[in-house]
């Protein structure tokens, strides 16, 4: 049982890897949590959603729709929602009051345009899982976990290996500074939009996948949200080892303490390490973000 | 500038209320409050609450009213949330003035809406919520002024465990229930008190809470533990995806489950993890006394009915019953009327509210089989003894 956990487990933290990512890399530059990513993830994953069932594109082809699309409504949420007030230095506590804002806003929308009926992905792969002897894995599952760490290898190319990768680096270390060495700071901010909006999309496709689409999933990214605390809020590694680390905490403390407070224990993970660690596990102090 | 704007909206403001006025003034009617889920996650069931209401007032009006006054409806959406739907009940009660309030489906919400209506002195009457402690939340004491229209929870527990030890023959049972859930908790503890009674093995008891959409953990507890049946009292979006997760695992387990699986959308969301599974209800959409009302509400909404349609429809004509019986559309007397409201015939049964509980007695559940894709009514069930 302790390897089906193991792999339960996993499943579980992948997902939240690929939208803990979309947090941190917000925070690293802008230095506030963007409680609408949830929300970009939900319009993400209704965008493939019908792109599979009313467009009939393949598969592929939805997962680019969704991440282009969830890119470019991050990109003019920035715009919207944060651009003016950041422009007028507007406190960090205003721009998380216009976050929620934007999300409560986004939720409603996509109601009464949408409905607020649950959808489910049609079958993309056959849904039997492989058995490795009473082991079950799910062949989404595994290919969820593929995809995710293609999409992080891809994010981590972009930001170590490119030129606007490392730009975003510099912001991330001191914005002022960077905008003195001719870094633009709004095509910064729009990038970095740009980038968690598209791993929101992919991270939608494969949440409605795993589970279902409707226009409150976003809250549920409350758990990915922790994750990128755990792992040091700001740090993309941490990000992603966070993920992991809540994952299997999570479903370790279902499985083997009780099932009834199996969330109490997600927030106990974060208190502890808040309290130790208060730059989370991969996080230092001063650090260096990104 | 301002001044002229102020002086400008006061006059508005006054013509607004004085029509409001003469709109009251020209027709009396009888004005009844609804609350329930319209958006959320049980949108299903608050709309087809609200529809069934909805049809069941327009046949009344056609055929005249209640006592030769016609009924209004005011209608909120508490999106499935305690707090929206004490603000509801708040409104309805203080601002539109409603003689009686039908909702809604959840025990939760009902539970803390009932000393609202105490306070306001106005009846609620519930469509669906079936934990015990809406109409008594301590034994020996009665909410005065809250009742409902379906049976309970001990009797949904009771049916469960009898259905799989005589008819399933299960004899290892496991749960897995929502702990935030006032409903899903009574029903596994009834259905565990009954289980151990009748000799049963409880060989899992697992808990999730609500919005959780990952069941793994507790599901590959539950495959170690090898049980004939799943006892999964919850709603149908979980229903779904923990029962696709359990077969996923390999679970192969019979589910059986409440009157939170009915709706079509299971179906849609869970496809083949649900079939063969059983689940207990208030009444059967198929049964001949309702298909002639099914058509009009097709007809009327453009879909088809779920059971709370019908609960919609029974809270509605029980409530005409008691006002008929008061004599008067006053919130005090209609009251009266309901505690000792007897032989009331709905589409589930025949009302006898008892005035110790509140509860209607003596109505049956209906089991309901999943073949082929579809619901499929199995057998009535017997009222507990």
């Amino acid at each position: 049982m302790i390897w089906q956990q193991i792999v339960n487990g996993i499943s579980v933290g992948a997902v939240y890897a690929l939208i803990a990512v979309g947090y941190s890399l917000v925070y690293s530059v802008l230095n506030f949590s963007n409680f609408a990513h949830g929300d970009v993830l939900m319009l993400g994953s209704y965008l493939g959603f019908f792109a599979l069932t009313k467009l009939g594109v393949p598969f592929g082809l939805a997962i680019a729709i969704a991440m282009l699309g969830a890119g470019i409504i991050a990109m003019v949420i920035e715009k919207i929602a944060y651009r003016p007030l950041r422009l007028r230095r507007a406190p960090l506590l205003y721009l998380m009051i216009s976050a929620m804002g934007m999300s409560i806003f986004l939720q409603n929308f996509t109601i009464v345009t949408i409905g607020p009926n649950f959808r489910t992905y049609p079958d993309v792969l056959p849904t039997k899982p492989f058995a490795v002897g009473t082991l079950s894995i799910g062949r989404l599952d595994l290919m969820i976990f593929i995809i995710t760490v293609i999409v992080l290898l891809l994010l981590t190319w972009l930001v170590y290996r490119t030129k606007i990768g490392i730009a975003i680096q510099a912001a991330a270390y001191n914005m002022r500074v960077a905008s003195l060495m001719g870094i633009n700071p709004d095509l910064i901010a729009t990038m970095v939009f740009l980038l968690a909006g598209a791993t929101a999309g992919v991270g939608g496709v494969l949440f409605g996948m795993k589970y279902t689409v409707y226009p409150w999933m976003g809250v549920l990214t409350i758990k990915a949200f922790i994750a990128a605390v755990v792992g040091g809020l700001g740090s993309l590694p941490g990000a992603v080892v966070g993920a992991f680390v809540l994952g299997i905490t999570e479903t370790f403390a279902a499985a083997y303490i009780s099932s009834a407070f199996r969330d109490l224990f997600s927030y106990l993970l974060m208190t502890i390490i808040i309290i130790a660690r208060p730059a989370g596990l991969m996080g230092t102090v001063a650090q260096e973000k990104a | 500038m301002s001044k002229k704007i102020l002086i400008a909206m006061w006059v508005l403001a006054l013509l607004v209320s004085l029509s409001a006025c003469k709109q009251q003034a020209k027709e009396e009617t009888i004005k009844i409050g609804f609350f329930g889920a319209l958006s959320g996650d049980q949108a299903v069931w608050g709309q087809a609450d609200r529809d069934g209401v909805i049809l069941t007032i327009e046949q009344i009006n056609a055929a005249g009213g209640i006592l030769g006054k016609k009924v209004e409806l005011v209608v909120y959406d508490d999106k499935g949330d305690q707090l929206e739907a004490v603000n509801a009940v708040k409104r309805l009660i203080n601002e539109d003035k409603v003689v009686a309030i039908i909702g809604c489906n959840s025990s939760g919400r009902n539970i803390a809406v009932a000393p609202v209506a105490e306070e306001g002195k106005v009846p609620v009457i519930s469509t669906f919520a079936t934990n015990p402690r809406v109409t008594v939340p301590e034994p020996g004491k009665v909410m005065k002024y809250t009742f409902r229209v379906c049976f309970i929870d001990s009797y949904s527990g009771y049916v469960k465990a009898k259905f799989a030890w005589d008819d399933l023959g299960a004899r290892r049972a496991a749960v897995l229930y929502e702990i935030s859930s006032d409903y899903s908790v009574g029903v596994r503890d009834f259905f565990k008190q009954s289980w151990a009674e009748l000799g049963g093995e409880l060989v899992a008891d697992e808990a999730f809470k609500s919005g959780d959409v990952d069941f793994r953990a507790q599901l590959t507890k539950i495959k170690e533990a090898n049980p004939d049946v799943i006892i999964m009292p919850f709603l149908y979006k979980e229903v779904a995806l923990s029962t696709r997760q359990a077969r996923d695992l390999g679970i192969t387990a019979t589910f059986l489950g409440g009157d939170g699986w009915p709706s079509s959308a299971l179906l849609e969301m869970a496809a083949d993890a649900v079939e063969g599974s059983y689940f207990v209800n208030h009444g059967d959409i198929d049964a001949p006394n309702v298909q002639e009302w099914r058509e009009q509400y097709k007809k009327r909404f453009n879909k088809d009915i779920e059971i709370n349609s019908i609960m919609g429809h029974d809270a509605m004509i029980m409530l005409k019953a008691a006002i008929e019986k008061a004599g008067k559309a006053e919130p005090q007397a209609i009251r009266d009327a309901l505690e000792n409201l007897k032989g009331v015939e709905v589409f589930t049964g025949v009302i006898n509210i008892d005035p110790e509980t509140h509860n209607p007695v003596g109505k049956a559940a209906a089991i309901i089989a999943i073949k082929n894709g579809k619901f499929q009514f199995y057998k009535q069930f017997e009222p507990m003894k």
